[in-house]
Formats: structure tokens, sequence, C-alpha cells
């Protein structure tokens, strides 16, 4: 058994000679994740700037200006209109709101105030959406006003200060702001959710299925160096050897793995502390299933093209059968033949983990498969193999 | 005799019907150094996978330092070390690395595999570049890592298959160095090589193989009186008479 583990050693150690090799099995993962970040990643609220020139010197400009600035994700950069009327000029920014001077003024009078923007052709796509929020904003207010105004008219009778009608109304305003009759609430997971959710199972197992080519050739590669036979002289059974070098591949396909969901976890914000971790084990046992199919690959094949070939027709079937990227129709020949594949187990669990918020009690019978593929892959690849043509090792 | 550390009787082994060894028997004497010389493809290297364990013999009988290479290979191999035809090392390591990897695998625990690594490097004159990885190295000092490799975990049997070749004189001379206080320390050896030069002045008896047969067996002495005057008669002369001068494959 100590004997497995120094064989583990030194193929980490091998591993970590061979600067390239080290270099892709690290910077792959983190390649991968930058391509889905870039595709599904990004911000999860629209933050713009509100350009505005203010014009106004009354509480209605202040007041208005308040509410856009209370608006989550916009702030107000107040300018003078020749700043803005620059910045324009130089598209510096698309869409400016101009407060004309007697705003206050002619709402104080109950009439209607104007507004304007100016903007540099459509204004951009954020300039369209901080247009739209200023709308609803003045929207507020003006409705605000005409409350105000009605209420003012309906007890013109009753001698009431203005002032007291104007708080009853804000009050009355405010709170239903605050509580809406008719209620929208958004709700935000982590980034463009639903295609990340969807996608990393299926890259995860993707890089745990390197394992089983990693594990396909390694016994090849001691084979054509000529350590093989040089170590089947020495105390090293065949069974240390292949538990060494099963354990190696594992640490290599777990430490990608573990790569790819951390930033999965510290970007996309997927999991919670349990269910990251319940990702991990399900990683660790399915990364075994694969290295050890790699293995009775390994203990078949007599060159690395062979084993090369083996792994690369093992992975594809593995792959396109194994619910990767689309669900096979239920009840078709396509699931009959997906339950072959130790992907499908290994996406279900992800899936249930991932997308459908599960604990490890949910994934037992999807890691009992994959623990049972790993021990017996195992015990396989070790009988059939052969040392040597002839060989009684 | 009892004194036989390696006893081989009647061995066999085909690769489909090519006969590659065909009634081999010999016994080696404990701290004797062994000679099995024989042209290209006369079943040498086959010979000796059979004996350290790794290729099966078709009949036969192998007995090393008294257990039976077919019933207790496991013990045989705490007893024997091999440095093969072919260099069987980690390119992308150290020296060191090997040496101590294969003196693990070889029984030593921990510091010990480390210290005679180290000492072993000494003896191979290369613990300057202990640390350097193989791939750097020359042929001759891989050649000399290969041997040194062998020497891990402190064998009583060594086979060295060929482990000369392609060498300077100066490493050739520290190998032959080495072999002979090593066999003062009562190691026995089994070495083969196509250099009669080597094996007069090293070994204390030698076998010719030719066509998977023992053709003939003697001390280096007998063998030369056999066919002249031993004092002007080589080894090599008495190779070229008994296995001819047609080339082989
Ligand atoms: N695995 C194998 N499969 C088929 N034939 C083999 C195999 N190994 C050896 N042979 C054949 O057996 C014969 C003996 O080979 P072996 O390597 O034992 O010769 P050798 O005496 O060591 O030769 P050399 O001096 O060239 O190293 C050769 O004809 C070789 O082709
Ligand atoms: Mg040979």
């Amino acid at each position: 058994m100590k004997r497995a583990l120094i064989i583990t050693l030194n193929e980490v150690k091998l591993y970590l000679q061979d600067k390239g090799d080290l270099a892709f099995g690290l910077l792959l993962p983190i390649l991968t994740f930058a391509l889905m970040f870039g595709a599904f990643g990004g911000d999860t609220l629209f933050t713009a700037d509100a350009t505005i020139v203010n014009e106004d010197t009354g509480v209605y400009s202040q007041q208005l200006i308040q509410q856009i600035d209370d608006v989550d994700g916009v702030t107000v950069k107040l300018l003078s209109a020749e700043e803005a009327d620059a910045k324009l000029d130089r598209s510096d920014i698309l869409l400016a709101l101009y407060i004309s001077s007697d705003f206050s003024d002619t709402l104080m009078a109950g009439e209607p105030a104007q507004l304007t923007f100016k903007q540099r052709g459509n204004g951009g796509t954020g300039g369209q959406i901080l247009a739209s929020i200023i709308r609803g904003v003045a929207e507020q207010i003006n409705q605000q006003f005409q409350v105000y105004n009605g209420v003012k008219v309906a007890v013109a009778d009753y001698n009431i200060p203005d002032g007291t009608i104007q708080v009853v109304v804000l009050s009355v305003v405010e709170g239903e702001q605050q509580q809406p009759t008719v209620g929208v609430t958004e709700e935000i997971t982590g980034g463009s959710s639903e295609f990340i959710n969807q996608y990393l199972p299926g890259i995860i197992t993707m890089y745990v299925l390197f394992s089983l080519s990693l594990s396909a050739m390694t016994i090849v590669e001691e084979r054509k160096r000529g350590t093989l036979e040089r170590l089947l002289t020495t105390r090293l059974s065949v069974g240390e050897l292949f538990f060494g070098k099963f354990i190696s591949i594992i640490a290599r396909g777990f430490i990608q793995t573990l790569i790819l969901l951390l930033l999965s976890y510290a970007v996309f914000q997927m999991f919670t502390p349990l269910s990251f971790l319940a990702c991990l084990v399900v990683s660790i046992v399915f990364t075994a299933a694969a290295a050890a199919i790699g293995m009775i690959i390994a203990s078949i094949s007599r060159t690395e093209s062979a084993a090369n070939w083996i792994a690369i027709v093992v992975t594809m079937f593995m792959v396109m059968v194994g619910n990767t990227f689309f669900q096979s129709a239920p009840g078709s020949a396509m699931e009959t033949i997906s339950k072959f594949s130790i992907n499908t187990y290994a996406n279900e669990a992800y899936t249930a983990l991932i997308t459908q918020s599960g604990s490890l009690g949910d994934t037992w019978f999807q890691l009992v498969i994959l623990m049972g593929v790993a021990v017996v892959g195992l015990i396989i690849s070790r009988l059939i193999f052969r040392a040597v043509p002839g060989g009684n090792k | 005799m009892a004194d036989d550390f390696v006893v081989v009787k009647d061995l066999h082994k085909s690769f489909k019907d090519f006969k590659a060894v065909n009634g081999v028997s010999f016994t080696i004497a404990k701290g004797e150094v062994f000679g099995l010389l024989g042209p290209n493809g006369a079943g040498k290297t086959t010979t000796i996978r059979m004996l350290s364990t790794v290729l099966e013999a078709d009949s036969g009988d192998i007995t090393i330092g008294g257990y039976s290479v077919k019933k207790n290979a496991e013990a045989v191999r705490t007893l024997i070390g091999v440095c093969p035809q072919e260099l069987a090392l980690y390119e992308d390591l150290s020296a060191l690395d090997n040496m101590v990897f294969f003196g693990h695998m070889s029984g030593l625990e921990g510091k010990a595999a480390h210290d005679q690594a180290m000492k072993n490097l000494k003896l191979m004159g290369l613990e300057d570049r202990a640390k350097g990885k193989i791939a750097k190295y020359s042929g001759g000092m891989k050649r000399r890592i290969n041997l040194a490799v062998a020497l891990m975990g402190n064998p009583k049997l060594l086979f060295l298959d060929e482990p000369t070749v392609g060498i300077d004189p100066q490493s050739r001379n520290n190998i032959f160095e080495n072999i002979k206080a090593l066999q003062k320390q009562g190691l026995t050896v089994l070495y083969t090589t196509h250099y009669m030069e080597e094996a007069d002045r090293l070994c204390q008896r030698v076998a010719v193989m030719d066509g998977g047969k023992i053709i003939a067996m003697d001390t280096p002495y007998n063998l030369k009186k056999k066919i002249g005057p031993p004092d002007k008669t080589t080894l090599e002369d008495v190779f070229l008479n008994l296995t001819g001068r047609s080339l082989r494959d």
C-alpha cells in the first residue's frame, strides 16, 4: 500500500516536471471558465450614469434628481448645459436629461412641465434604459401632482392648508410606492443562471473524461520507457502499481474540476457551501469511475496509439449518449443506451445538485453506480492485465 | 552444488513457433560473475527476463537463492537487481529521484533509500549531477545510472544485460571496478556482453549461447585452451570458432 502511494507521488512528480502538460492541465479549466464567463456571465444588474443638466433652482427638480439617484444602479452626474452639449458632441455620453429653469414654477402653478432628453442617435441601449427609468420617475412625480391638484380642488371649500394636503398626498403616494397594489418582484440568481446551470454539468463531465484518456495512457507510457519491466522485477505488485496510478489520475482530475467549480462558485455564485462540497464529492467519484475505465483500456493496449484511439472512442460514446448537452427523450432507445454511459449518472447528479438545489442524499443512486464502476473497473483492469505477452505478472 | 545461488534446468521459451530459448541449463555459484555470451538473437535477454520473473518459461525450472521463480516469484524479487539492456529510467526526473524511487520499490524505506542512492551515485562518479535530469545526461552517464538503479535495495543477484554498450573506456573501467568490488562483498552476477575481452576480464565462467542453446560453458581459460595456446588465444577466437562467421539477425 505504501508503495502504491509512492507510485502516486512519482506520477505527480512526473506531471509537475512536464511544464507544458502542467500548464495545459491547469490552464484549460481556467480557459474554459473564461469562455463560459464570456458566454453566460456579466453584470446581473443594469448600471449607468444619468447625466442631468439642471437649470431649475426649485424644490421639484431636486426631488426628481433625488428619486432618479435612488434607483438601484443609477448614479446621477450633474453637468452644466455647455459641458453636457460638449460631451454629447464627442459621444462621451449618448443621452442627457435637461431640466429647464421654469420646471418647479410651472409645476407649482399646476401646469404640466416639460423634461427634455437630448441624445445621440438612439441614445444607445443604456441610454434607452436610462430614459425609461427617468420617465418612470417623472411619471411618479406627475401622478403625485395630479393627485395633489385633484385633492386640492375637491377640498377647496374646507379651508385645509395646502401644506397639509401636500403631506397627506405625499405619504399616501409613498406608501403606495413602497407597497404597491400590483407588486412586481425581480428574482436574480447569479449570472444568466439558466444557461450556466445547464452547461456546467456538461463541462465538468468533459473534464472528468480527460482522466479516462490519461489513465488509458499510463501503462503504455511505462511500457515504452522500459520502466514497466523494471518495476516488475521489484517488490512492487501490479495491484499496487495500478492503484497508485489510479489515485494519481483521480488527484489530477480532481484538481482540474476543483478549479472549474471554484471559479463558478466565485463568479456565478452557483453554489451554497454545501452544494459546492456535494459537487466535489460527485466529481471525485465520477473521476474515479472514468479513471477505472481508462485503466481497463490501459491494461489491454499494447501501444500508445491503441490506447489513444480506444480512449477517444469510449469518450465519444460516453459524451454522445450520456445526456451531456442534451437530454434523451424518456422511453426512447437513446435513453436505454444512455444507461451505459457513466456521464448519464454524473450529469443526473450534477443537475440534481446545481439546477434543482438537491443535496448529496438525492444523488445516492448515481454515486453508488459511479463508485461501483470505479471499483469493478479497477479490479477488471488488474485481472486482464498481462505485463508482457506470456508474462506471469 | 550446495553453493549454487542460481540453478537453471532445461529452460524453454517460444514466441509463437520460434524457439528463442531451447533447453538451457546452467548454475551460478554464490559470489560468481557468470558470463552469458552469444551472437544477436541467441536468447540471452530472453533467458534473463525469465530468470528475473518478468517472462514465464514454457517449461524448465529456475531456482534463485533457494526460491522457485515459478512458485515464489515474490521472494525471488527481493533478491535480484536488474540492469536491462535498454535504458529503463524516468528521463524527466533527476538521477537521484530515479534511484530513490526504485530504492523504495526494492524495499528501502525513507532516508535509507536516499542515503543508498547518494552512495551509489558516488560509486558511479555522478554525485555532482545527482539533481540533474536524466534527459540532459550523456549516453554514458545514462548507462551508469541504469546500472546504479539496479544496485538499489542491496540485491544478492545482479542481472547485467550489456551494461557497457556505447560508453567510453573510463566509464567502462568504472563499471568493472564497481562490479569487482561488489563481488568481493558476496554479490552474484549474471553478465551479458558482446565484448569478449570484458568477459575474459570479469567472469569466472562463461556460457556461449547460440540459437537458444548453450553450446559451450567453462572458464575463459579452459575455453581458450581448447582451440589453441591459452596465452595467445582470445575469447573472441573461441567465440567465432564456436558460433561461426555468419551474420545473425
Ligand atoms: N517478445 C518477443 N516476441 C517475439 N520474438 C521475440 C520476443 N523477444 C525476443 N524474441 C526473439 O527471440 C530471439 C532471442 O532474443 P533475445 O533478445 O533473447 O536475444 P539476445 O541474445 O539478447 O540478442 P542481443 O544480443 O541482440 O540482445 C530473437 O530472435 C528475438 O527476435
Ligand atoms: Mg539482448
